[in-house]
């Protein structure tokens, strides 16, 4: 099925769109549009109206994130992008940079208009240098339209968009670490309250949304709140999303669907289906830190309401598809190992959790493991998840629930059998 | 205020206390790690969890990050937040090494108790431990990463408390790493905090190390000797020897930390030089012959002929016993401090103060810091450290000094010579800046600018710089803040204070001095002072100590004048013996004995384990407090908690001496000293270089140099010179260059610094070598090493 597209709607796989490839296709009309015409409460108050929800993993509202922020208050004000894509499984906001990086930048001018803030950075993972470049290039192209910069379209309104290259750790992703880290400190998340809209970055207030989410702003802006909203096939979604597809699948490619789009038509029709014919069994439906599909969900929509009654989450929508020969308590370890590395290690369940967790899935692994492992692996779960400092350690646990939630048979398989069964 | 009612038990507590205080008050301990009274919440460690059951934040919550709320029900016990504290510990414990039998910590870690108060006793981990390598982090701090626990309280003390910038938290996950970029000794002088505030042995006190067992510590709660600010301590020893120093709390005062040269400079209470019996003449004898002898002496010469000195280090009690000796014996020349003008100026400081001194509470909670003739971090650490607070908080902090005062943060800074001091500070009363030049006219401005702006705004002094005249002109400037600011001088001894109170307005030492050449005085008794090491003019000295018949030296250090006196009586050190030291506010703290005195026991390992022969003495346990001496010379035998209350009944200005609680302040009073200023500053000419003695963390203080501890910190003797002074000599930085004054010569290295002025050298007391005890300035020539003698 072909469906309509807004941010993929200039791709030419392997090609970049700059400014006059941009121009064409309506680009900065969005921008033009509202510096006319709009007041920035309008702004605020349509995108609120679209239902546009962050595409950084939390999906929440950005109208309302929006509405929290004092854009009338003196002094600096930030606007922060968040580019630190480093859930595994996700690599949408790198596609969509490498495709049409002004949209990027239009976006961030409106909000930056919407905010009131005179200074937007974009927080960009060192392992996307050529999306820092294309970003660079797009800046520069902006400013010399006149789109960017110093009063701009003769507004009154300024607006600077600096490009920062970070070391790129997972935990720069959490909006506190990153602000901590773009102030140059250590990255270790902020305790919350103050919300980063009230003492963000450089201790002023500040809005951290995503790349997806601020690309998705000219379209609501040129196209209407209804309309965007009309563009998702549920009624609680709004808008189209960027799957990135990946694992057992004969095309691992990111598209751009309707929110709302079942899984068995990402896995079975844009997917191309599991690899060499084999048995849809798992997937991961939003990155790493969501907890696990199973065949028996392959009907469910994929918006953030629907998927919640599934018992999941939408996050990034990196989708992750593993065959039925795939060990799941393998899959989990993989997993808790990766964010056990990528711990920044401020709190304990995250920092020393983490590792004993893995620890006990190696157990199981190695066939070793005993029914008081099983009960050890319940407590651990049930005292990291929603006990740590920042998410990071809670979305870990995501792929943990989601073991026990479809997979705890095979948990006890590995105790019986005193092995690994797909080994 | 806000009740609530935590394990069924209510209790009213002021709003903003969170969960954890509020239990606390009920007795009730919530285990915790990263959460510490000075540094605040910051809910890494996660095992203070407790259930909320009311509505209002329902669940488990870290007792430290909640608000006590009016209503609030708090379950420490319930399952889930027991169950979740067990799973921290068992995490905490996953990579701690079980090496408590070997480990410094052993008995005070808080990560033993809080693993019991946690109620996970099995090891369900099978798994390896993470190890680290250690770094040499110095002298004073010994690293053992492998039992770090990772709550991060060393980098916040470190960093975020004392703003220190060589030591921070490296890596991540489970490898995080707390030291230093590279192996070296931390540069902090608050670097020793780390062993007070690591809830475990991650990092210790290297000088106490393999030392004892904290259950084997004698301890009792002290009072710092080492500058006028009291910051409260507590020293431990074992086997006769004072072992450490830890910090004590003081809210007022030092909070919950203090200085490295407070913490690691004990050891003059073990010197071994330290002299433990009587002498007379250089022979050994016994106390009582020694007192009958001083005793025989003073009658035989009369009283009016005997001059009396205590000093600025001595107890109180001992300088109220020295007075009545005195006036018993029939002498009008008694004296407690021996360098005139920093008598002068404690003596200026306590008649003209108002009643709007300030503690270093107040210091921490002001908004505008001026400092005038004030080093903080050399002559007073925690002071800076107090300032740093207020600064972190938003302070603004400005500086008029003659050094180029280095601060552990941000401030603007004036470089002036000592001697304009008096005149800037009543320049900014008068507002009048004509004589001055534009770029401090700039600065002046900018400072009455903020003073006006802050709500308060507090003056700090240092007395050895600013001098009676200064410290006169700082309190009448101080009359014109806010109601709400104040003022604060810091001065020398831990007692001068005390010392400058019971003086009064009489004779200060010059004319002790001037008596002793006129031979009206020809017997001098010193407790606890040494005029041969704290007394500025060495020649005026010597002149007239040849004229001296008799004199008698009462000390715990031994010092020059220990060699020169006829009779010698060993003191009690302060960590031997009860007393009260008045600081430098005005507040009373007294200090009680850890150790009773004696030759500290020595166990070397190699078979010679002593006792191996059993006496009923202790060996070396001749010296007795002071106090006790001279009550015992007096005729009068007094316990310290009678005298206490003789002296509150003799002067009321005492009154509360005899009451237990700590830290009263006590009255200030009216007098001001009747000296005058015998020199000026000499030779005003400008081409005259002029030897300014300053303050040094680690070398000024008639202690200090007898505490081996802090032998390998000491800096080098070396000079500070200004760039053109260092241009027209011909030195760079880094030469050696001999320097020459009426005193004598000294081959020292030149440090030149940017921030010095013209005409003014800077000699750091770094100990031995510094030949000055500082407080006034003297001419000085600089010849390059190898020039021709002239």
């Amino acid at each position: 099925m072909k469906h309509p597209q807004l941010l993929f709607k200039n791709r030419i796989p392997g090609e970049t769109v700059f400014f006059d490839g941009y121009r064409k296709s309506g680009g900065y009309e969005g921008l033009e549009k509202t510096i006319k015409s709009m007041s920035p409460a309008e702004v605020t108050e349509l995108v609120k109206a679209s239902g546009l929800c962050g595409r950084g993993g939390a999906g929440f509202p950005t109208g309302t994130k929006w509405s929290f922020f004092p854009s009338d208050q003196p002094g600096p004000k930030y606007l922060v992008c968040n580019c630190d894509e480093m859930e595994p499984g996700t690599y949408k906001d790198g596609v969509l940079l490498r495709t049409d990086p002004h949209q990027l930048i239009e976006g961030m001018i409106i909000t930056a208009y919407a905010l009131q803030t005179p200074e937007a950075y974009v927080f960009i993972r060192y392992a996307y240098e050529d999306c820092a470049q294309n970003l660079e290039r797009a800046v520069a192209e902006a400013k010399e339209a006149g789109y960017l910069g110093k009063d701009i379209l003769g507004s009154g309104f300024s607006c600077e968009i600096h490009v920062h290259r970070s070391a790129g750790r997972y935990i720069c992703g959490e909006e506190t670490a990153l602000l901590s880290g773009l102030e140059g400190r250590r990255p270790n998340p902020r305790l919350k309250p103050p919300f980063p809209a009230v003492r963000g970055l450089f201790d002023r207030p500040t809005t951290v949304n995503n790349v997806e989410t601020l690309a998705n702003i000219q379209h609501i802006v040129t196209g209407g709140a209804d309309w965007f909203k009309s563009l998702a096939l549920t009624e609680e979604g709004a808008g189209t999303k960027l799957f990135g597809l990946s694992g057992h699948l004969e095309k691992t490619e990111c598209f751009e669907l309707p929110l709302g789009v079942t899984l068995d038509e990402i896995v079975n029709e844009h997917g191309g289906g599991v690899r060499g014919g084999k048995k849809f069994k798992a997937c991961l439906p939003g990155g790493a830190s969501t907890p696990y599909l199973a065949a028996n969900h392959l009907d469910v929509p994929l918006d953030f309401t629907a998927i919640t009654r599934a018992g999941s989450r939408l996050g990034t929508a990196g989708v992750t598809v593993f065959d039925e020969e795939t060990c799941m308590v393998a899959v989990t370890l993989n997993l808790i190992r990766f964010f056990a590395r990528e711990s920044c290690g401020w709190c304990t369940p995250c920092r020393d959790g983490l590792p004993y967790v893995a620890w006990l899935l190696e157990q199981f692994e190695q066939g070793e493991a005993t029914e008081e492992h099983l009960e050890n692996l319940r407590g651990q779960f049930r005292n990291i998840a929603g006990r740590s400092f920042c998410a990071l350690a809670e979305g870990a646990m995501g792929p943990v629930e989601g073991l026990f939630n479809c997979f705890e048979e095979e948990l006890v398989d590995h105790i019986k059998k005193g092995r690994c069964p797909f080994k | 205020m806000v009740t609530l009612t935590i394990d069924n038990q209510s209790i009213t507590v002021p709003k903003g206390t969170t969960v954890l205080d509020a239990a606390e008050k009920l007795g009730i301990v919530v285990p915790h790690f990263c959460y510490h009274e000075a540094l605040g919440a910051v809910g890494a460690c996660r095992l203070c969890a407790v259930y909320i059951e009311t509505e209002q934040s329902k669940g488990v919550q870290m007792s430290c990050l909640v608000e006590a709320a009016e209503g609030m029900v708090v379950n420490t016990l319930e399952p889930t937040a027991v169950e979740l504290r067990q799973h921290v510990i068992e995490w905490l414990m996953t990579n701690h090494p079980h090496d408590c039998p070997v480990c410094d910590e052993g008995g005070e870690c808080q990560l033993q108790d809080m693993t019991i108060a946690g109620g996970q006793s099995i090891r369900r981990y099978r798994g390896k431990k993470r190890t680290y390598s250690n770094q040499e982090l110095g002298p004073f701090i010994e690293q053992e990463m492998n039992r770090c626990i990772q709550c991060y309280r060393c980098v916040r003390t470190y960093r975020d408390y004392f703003g220190g910038t060589d030591f921070g938290v490296m890596g991540s996950r489970n490898r995080v790493f707390f030291g230093r970029f590279e192996p070296g000794r931390l540069e902090s002088p608050f670097s020793g905090n780390l062993a007070d505030v690591c809830p475990t042995g991650v990092f210790t006190d290297k000088t106490y190390r393999f030392k004892s067992r904290y259950w084997d510590l004698q301890e009792a709660e002290s009072i710092c000797p080492h500058c006028s600010l009291g910051c409260a301590t507590i020293p431990g020893g074992r086997y006769r020897e004072l072992q450490r120093v830890r910090s004590g709390t003081s809210k007022e005062v030092n909070g919950h930390f203090i200085c490295d040269r407070g913490r690691f400079g004990y050891g003059y209470v073990n010197h071994p030089d330290r002299l433990r019996v009587p002498r007379i003449n250089g022979e050994e004898c016994d106390r009582h012959e020694a007192l009958a002898a001083i005793n025989d002496k003073i009658e035989k010469l009369g009283g009016e002929a005997v001059g009396f000195l205590g000093s600025s280090r001595t107890a109180l009690e001992t300088n109220a016993m020295i007075k009545s000796w005195a006036e018993q014996s029939g002498s009008k020349s008694v004296c407690f401090e021996c360098h005139p003008q920093r008598d002068n100026a404690a003596r200026s400081w306590v008649a003209l103060r108002g009643d709007r001194g300030r503690s270093l509470a107040d210091i921490r909670r002001s908004d505008f810091i001026l400092l005038l003739g004030s080093d903080p971090l050399n002559e007073a650490p925690m002071l800076a450290a107090a300032i740093r607070q207020a600064e972190s908080s938003g302070s603004q902090v400005a500086v008029i000094d003659a050094r180029p005062v280095k601060l552990p943060f941000k401030a603007a800074h004036l470089v002036v010579r000592p001697e304009k001091l008096s005149t800037i500070i009543r320049a900014l009363k008068s507002g009048a800046f004509d004589n001055f030049e534009r770029h401090e006219q700039l600065f002046f401005e900018g400072v009455l600018k903020s003073i006006k702006k802050a709500e308060r705004p507090i003056l700090v002094g240092g007395g050895d710089l600013l001098q009676a005249e200064g410290v006169a002109a700082l309190c009448e400037l101080m009359a014109q803040l806010p109601e709400a600011g104040g003022d604060f001088v810091h001065l020398s001894g831990p007692n001068s204070y005390g010392a400058a109170m019971l003086s009064g307005a009489a004779p200060d030492f010059e004319t002790i001095l001037d008596d002793i050449i006129t031979g009206k005085i020809r017997a001098l008794v010193c407790v606890e002072s040494d005029p041969f090491a704290d007394y500025p003019d060495r020649k005026r000295l010597q002149e007239a100590l040849s004229k001296l018949e008799f004199l008698v030296v009462a000390d715990y250090i031994n010092g020059p004048a220990a060699a020169k006196a006829d009779i010698f009586l060993p003191t009690a050190a302060p960590a031997e013996s009860a007393g009260t030291y008045i600081n430098c506010e005005g507040r009373m703290q007294r200090f009680k004995p850890v150790l009773k005195p004696g030759e500290p026991l020595r166990i070397t390992g190699d078979g010679g384990h002593p006792p191996r022969r059993f006496s009923h003495e202790t060996p070396g346990d001749q010296p007795r407090s002071a106090a006790e001496f001279i009550a015992n010379l007096v005729g009068q035998p007094v316990t310290i908690n009678d005298l206490r209350q003789q002296i509150a009944a003799d002067d009321d200005r005492f009154s509360g001496l005899d009451q237990p609680e700590q830290g009263m302040l006590c009255r200030a009073n009216g007098e001001l000293p009747t000296t005058v200023n015998r020199e000026d500053v000499p030779g005003k000419g400008d081409d005259l270089l002029h030897l300014l003695p300053v303050a040094d963390l680690f070398g000024s203080g008639p202690l200090l140099s007898y505490c081996s501890a802090l032998d390998a910190v000491r800096s080098a003797p070396c000079v500070v010179l200004s760039e053109s002074d260092a241009a027209s000599i011909g030195v760079a930085n880094g030469e050696n260059v001999s320097l020459q004054t009426a005193e004598g010569k000294l081959a020292v290295e030149v440090r030149i610094d940017a921030k010095a002025l013209p005409g003014l050298v800077l000699i750091p007391q770094t100990g031995a070598d510094a030949f000055l005890p500082g407080g006034v300035m003297i001419p000085c020539s600089i010849r390059k090493n190898g020039a021709r003698d002239e």
